[in-house]
This record gives C-alpha cells, structure tokens and sequence, in this order.
C-alpha cells in the first residue's frame, strides 16, 4: 500500500512534524514539568510583568499577565487543554463521520431490514424508554423473536421493511448545518453549562458532517467498483463486504481532511475561550490568555507568545495535511 | 427553479426549527442559573437582616413565575417522586414550556429577555440596525476585492504562488486573532492609534452634530469592517481562482485565445461568468457566516450588535435572546438560500431559459 511505502519530508514538514510533536508532548507531560509556578496560582506581587522577571518563587520567563498569573505555564497548560480537546474531537468526529457517511453511502435509502427484527428493536425501545404499560414492548418484543425463531426454522424470508439509512443521515447532517458552528456551539453552550467532557461532545457533534459528506461521496464511486461486486458474487455478507472492502477505500479523503478539522477545532477552541464561553475561567486556554490583552494593552508579551503558538500549529498542520494530499 | 427551491426552503425551515427546539430544551436545563442571575442580590438582602432562606425561596418562585419557568418543560416528562418507585412518564397536557413558546413563535412573538424584561425582537431589531450596515460592507468589500484579486491571480503573474500561500493562511488564522491584531497594532496608543478602540455606545449622547457623528461612526467601523472582509476574503478568493483556472484550461477558452484575444480579455469575457457559478453558492452562505464572525468582531471592538448581544446573552444565561438569535440565523440562511437561487438565475442563462 501507498502508505506504507517511506516518503521523504522536506525541511518544512519535518519542522512543522517536530512542532507539533513537541506540542503533544508538552501537553501530555505539562503535570511533570518543572514549572515554576501553575497556572492558577497567581503571582499577586508582580502583575503585568515584562519578560525575564525575578518573580517571588522562580523567574517568569515569558512575564507575568494581568492577574500575575506565569505566562510560561499558562502557555504549557493551555496547550494541555487544547491538545485533550482538539485531538479526542478530530478523531471521535472522524470516526462518526466515516461510520455513518460510510453506511449512507454504501446502503443508501435502499437497505432493508426483517419485520421480526424491526419489532424487536421497537419493543425493546418501548421497554427501555418506559412508555406508558412497559410489558407491550415487552410483548411486542417476545413477538418479534418468535416471528424470527420461526423464519429461521422455516427457512422462509420474512418480509422486509425499508431503513433508510442516507436520509436520516443526511438529514441530521444538513441540519447541524445550517447555522453557523460557532452560533451553535455558543447557544448550547451557554444552556448546558461548563465541563471539558460536554464541550468535547459538542465539539463532536458539530464536526462530524464534514467527515460524513466526505466519505459518503467516496463510498458512492467505491460501491459499484468491481471488485466490490466479486466480493458480492464470491457471497460474502453485505456487512462484511463494507466493513472489509469498500471502508478501507472510502477512507482516503479523510487522511487530507483530519488536519484541516484539527485547524479548525483548534480555532474553533481558542475562539470559544477568548469568548469566555464553553470551559470554566480556570481551565488555562492560549485563547483565554489573548483575551487579557484588553485589560492590559501595553503587556505585548500577553498576545504574541500565545498567538504565535497558536499560529505555528495551524500553520504546521496546514503543511502536514499537504504533505498527505500529496503522497496519497 | 420554483419546485426545488421550495423543498429546500421547507427543509431549512425544518432544521431551523429543530434546532431551535434543541437550543431551547437543552437551555432549561441549566433553568436554575437563570433564576439565580436574575433574584436580586441574595447576600445584600442577607446583609440588611431582612432575608431568611423562607423569603429567598418566596422570591425565587416569584421569579420562576415571572419568566414562566414554573410550568413544566415539554408535553411528557418523568418525574422523579420517590427513590423506590421507578420513574413513570407523565402527561403534562398543553400547559408547558415548549408548548407557550411555540404557539407565541407561530404569533411572530419571541419572548421576553430575561435580563432587561424588555422583548427579544426589540433588542434584536436594534442590534441588526447596527450590524447589518458592518457585515454587509465587509460581504461587499470581500466578494468585490476577491473578484479583483481572483481576475489577477489567473493571469499567473510572479506573485501567484506567494500570495496563494498568504491567502491559505489567513484563512486558517481565527477571526479573534486577526481582529486583536489590527486593534493592538491600530488603535493602541503605544503603536498608532488612528482608530478608537471603543466607545461607540456613548455615541448618541456625546456628539451634537450629525456630520461629526457620522466621521465617528465611520471611524469606528474601519478596523472591524476590515477584520471580517480579511477573514471572507481568502475563501472567496481561493474557490474563485480554483475555478478560473479550470475554466482556463477548456477547449473554448483555448478557441477564444486562438482568435487572438489578449488573455485579459479570455478572463473577463469568457471564462468569469462560468467560473462564478460554484462561487455563488459561496457568497450566498456568507450571510449566515458574517453573523457568527460579527460575533467575534464585536466583542473584540466592543460594538453594541448582534454578536455581542448573543455572547452576552450566552455569558448571562438569557435563553430567549439566545433562541431568538439561533432563529435569526436560520432566517439569514433562508434568505441566503433565496439570493443563491436568484443569482444563479442571473448568472446562469440556461437556468432562466428552461423556466
């Protein structure tokens, strides 16, 4: 495979590479770093500090903001914290996205699914959900089941009731669409309150189209690929044959778009945190951390060390998405 | 164009009011926050030896009762009544939350805010007045200034690849990064301050004379204005060039250059009008987006619009503001989806010689 086969990386991306490792490392060892100061233990005695200062416990390398809160180590956590939630995000929504792109693509509107199993899920649902008189879905579930149990003595096809796969998935992906990502995120934000774990499920929610879109359209040239139908002739289970065969391939496009979602959930996170929404005003965020500059407009120190972190890893994801767009 | 167009119009409207359900079911959620934001200082009351917790429960149900928060939230709910017994679904009827909010929406009424108890249409009429002047300059500087720039990068002049790359980056760049850049760079006194930075709140009050306002005002949209046409532009740009030189590479462009027109000419009479077509689309979606960046812009600027007022509302937890923006950026994208339809008419003759 293409993947596999060793490709040399010019200068850039070796740079952009080592940035971008180092910035994971940092992030997943900032607990054992020999920082002077945490992030949220201010300083109170040197406040909006110059670089290079003598503070009361260590230097203050990079100053002091305006709440005497270390520079360096907000900077370190910060990218702790965008690390923990871009990277989990850009994946779960990756994998969401291939998963019902890749099913919407392969099935369409035309899968169909046994009437016993169809009541089968119903009662159970009914049952779970504790809808008014729970034994019906109870019973309605034991019908099911019987039904089958019987097709399956029988040998007899039992009949089928349509699922349709791609409108639902389309339909929910159209919708998540519609108003604009941040718009949303603010709004559902704001009324579902404050934790890392719910922002990385909003963030989840509202990447995952982009993915989906891809991989759906890719699984729509895959499927009528020819070796898609041996693997049909040779008998193979339609499950099987997507999962095996015609996944792996619709899963190119992804490669060139996992960096570009890491950019933009990158920002997506930074923005959020200058906005002061989303994560509680402790969690130290380069984003939170530009946001002082407003109180404090002569400390240049506040806005160009987290800037420049922050553009240094957009840029070298940007190269490093290229680089596969190039190799694929 | 009528059929289709309608369907899409029927499912925005649709996924608009699904997400506006959703926004206003997860929002009660956090239900309590809102009461305690609102009841007048608790401590202060506390301090004075008038309050006890008796009178903090009295006042909190008062203004539970006020915002309608009292009533259940949607027609089912599962109440918990005791730990032994398993939650049953019960039957709320019509006299629920969701069930007021909706049929006062079907009346055109969005609510009252929460904060200034004044109605939500109100302060997002106002809001728009400020906004609309800010993103729909920026829009037109941006789909002009890309159309401009798109024209030149076709001709592959030497800076072509440079300014790709520019162009690649910014569009990577967060809106509050840039915009933060050009108010530390523009309007700070320790650089260059040819550009207020705040202020324009006051202006109504502070200055008489209608030309010296106007010269404030203005003054105080350069540097947001150009921090949205920055952030628009290099998408525009890129898709626009893209197409270009697609289109450059067709046989009739290849005719149109074999007759001996100058390639300025294949540009702009031949080969402009087809690449549009994608950017429509495009420039249609912008709409909705400039809401989401007047967001960012006007807290950075500290503007008195309809981002700010969102961000506010979010910051203040004063849901029926924040439905009411979610809803209006769902309008905005309808009307988006009406301009694309009306430009691809204009652009496209085939369209409008089939209907």
């Amino acid at each position: 495979m293409a993947v596999l086969t060793a490709v040399s990386f010019s200068w850039p991306q070796k740079l952009a590479g080592s940035w971008l490792v180092l910035l994971v490392l940092g992030a997943l060892l900032a607990p054992y770093l020999p920082l002077a100061y945490l992030p949220n233990e201010p300083d109170l005695a040197h406040v909006a500090e110059a670089p290079f200062g003598r503070g009361s416990a260590g230097w203050h390398w990079l100053g002091t903001d305006s709440q005497g809160r270390d520079v360096l180590s907000v900077l370190v956590f910060g990218a702790r914290t965008a690390v923990l939630l871009t990277l989990p995000a850009a994946l779960l929504s990756a994998l969401i996205g291939a998963l019902a792109g890749g099913a919407a693509g392969f099935w369409g509107n035309s899968s169909r699914l046994a009437v016993p199993y169809w009541l089968m899920t119903l009662g159970g649902l009914w049952w779970a959900l504790q809808l008014p008189v729970p034994l019906l879905g109870v019973a309605v579930a034991a019908l099911g089941t019987v039904a089958a149990g019987l097709a399956f003595w029988h040998q007899r096809p039992s009949p089928t009731w349509p699922v349709p796969i791609n409108a639902v998935v389309m339909g929910v992906a159209t919708t998540l669409d519609t108003i604009p990502r941040l718009v949303l995120v603010v709004a559902i934000a704001a009324g579902t309150g404050v934790s890392t774990g719910g922002l990385l499920a909003l963030m989840t929610l509202t990447t995952w189209p982009q993915s989906a879109r891809l991989v759906r359209a890719q699984m729509l040239r895959i499927r009528i690929l020819p070796f898609i139908e041996a693997a049909r002739a040779a008998g193979l289970p339609p499950g099987r044959i997507w999962l095996h065969h015609a996944l792996p391939h619709a899963l190119q496009p992804l490669k060139t778009a996992l960096p570009l979602s890491l950019v933009g959930l990158l920002g997506l996170e930074s923005t959020l945190s200058f906005l002061g929404i989303g994560l509680p005003p402790d969690v130290a965020s380069w984003g939170g951390l530009m946001g002082t500059i407003r109180a404090e407009p002569t400390a240049w120190w506040i806005f160009i060390f987290p800037s420049t972190c922050l553009i240094t890893s957009i840029l070298s994801l940007l190269v490093l998405g290229k680089k596969s767009l190039v190799s694929v | 164009m009528g059929r289709p167009l309608l369907g899409r119009l029927l499912r925005t409207v649709l996924a608009v009011w699904a997400l506006a359900s959703a926004v206003f079911l997860l929002s009660r959620n956090d239900a309590n926050t809102a009461t305690l934001l609102a009841l007048p200082d608790f401590s202060a009351s506390v301090m004075a030896g008038s309050g006890s917790s008796t009178d903090y429960v009295a006042a909190q149900r008062v203004v539970q009762r006020r915002l309608g928060l009292d009533l259940p939230l949607f027609y089912a709910s599962r109440p918990h009544s005791s730990p032994t017994n398993t939650p049953r679904w019960h039957w709320n009827g019509t006299q629920n939350q969701y069930h007021r909010w909706l049929i006062r929406l079907m009346r055109g009424d969005l609510g009252t805010s929460f904060r200034t108890a004044q109605p939500v249409a109100n302060r997002l009429y106002q809001a728009l007045g400020f906004t609309l002047p800010l993103t729909g300059t920026a829009a037109l500087l941006a789909v002009l200034a890309a159309l401009a720039l798109a024209r030149r990068l076709a001709a592959k002049p030497w800076w072509q690849q440079p300014v790709r790359a520019v162009l690649v980056a910014v569009h990577a760049l967060p809106l509050f990064v840039l915009a933060l850049l050009l108010l530390l760079t523009f309007a700070n006194p320790a650089v260059v301050a040819w550009f207020p930075a705040y202020g324009l709140d006051q202006l109504a009050t502070t200055e008489a004379d209608s030309w010296s306002r106007t010269q404030t005002y203005l003054l105080h949209l350069v540097l947001p204005v150009t921090a949205l046409t920055l952030t628009t532009l290099p998408e525009l740009t890129l898709q626009l060039d893209a197409a270009l030189a697609q289109e450059l590479r067709t046989d009739y462009a290849t005719t149109a250059r074999a007759k001996g027109l100058a390639e300025e000419n294949v540009i702009r009479r031949h080969a402009l009008r087809n690449a549009l077509l994608p950017t429509i689309t495009q420039v249609a979606d912008l709409l909705p987006i400039l809401v989401a960046g007047a967001l960012v812009v006007e807290v950075v600027f500290a503007l008195p619009g309809m981002g700010r007022l969102l961000a506010d509302a979010a910051a203040g937890r004063d849901y029926p503001v924040l439905v009411g923006g979610v809803l209006l950026t769902g309008a905005a994208r309808l009307l988006s989806l009406l301009l694309a339809d009306f430009l691809y008419f204009w652009a496209d003759p085939r369209i409008r010689w089939q209907s």
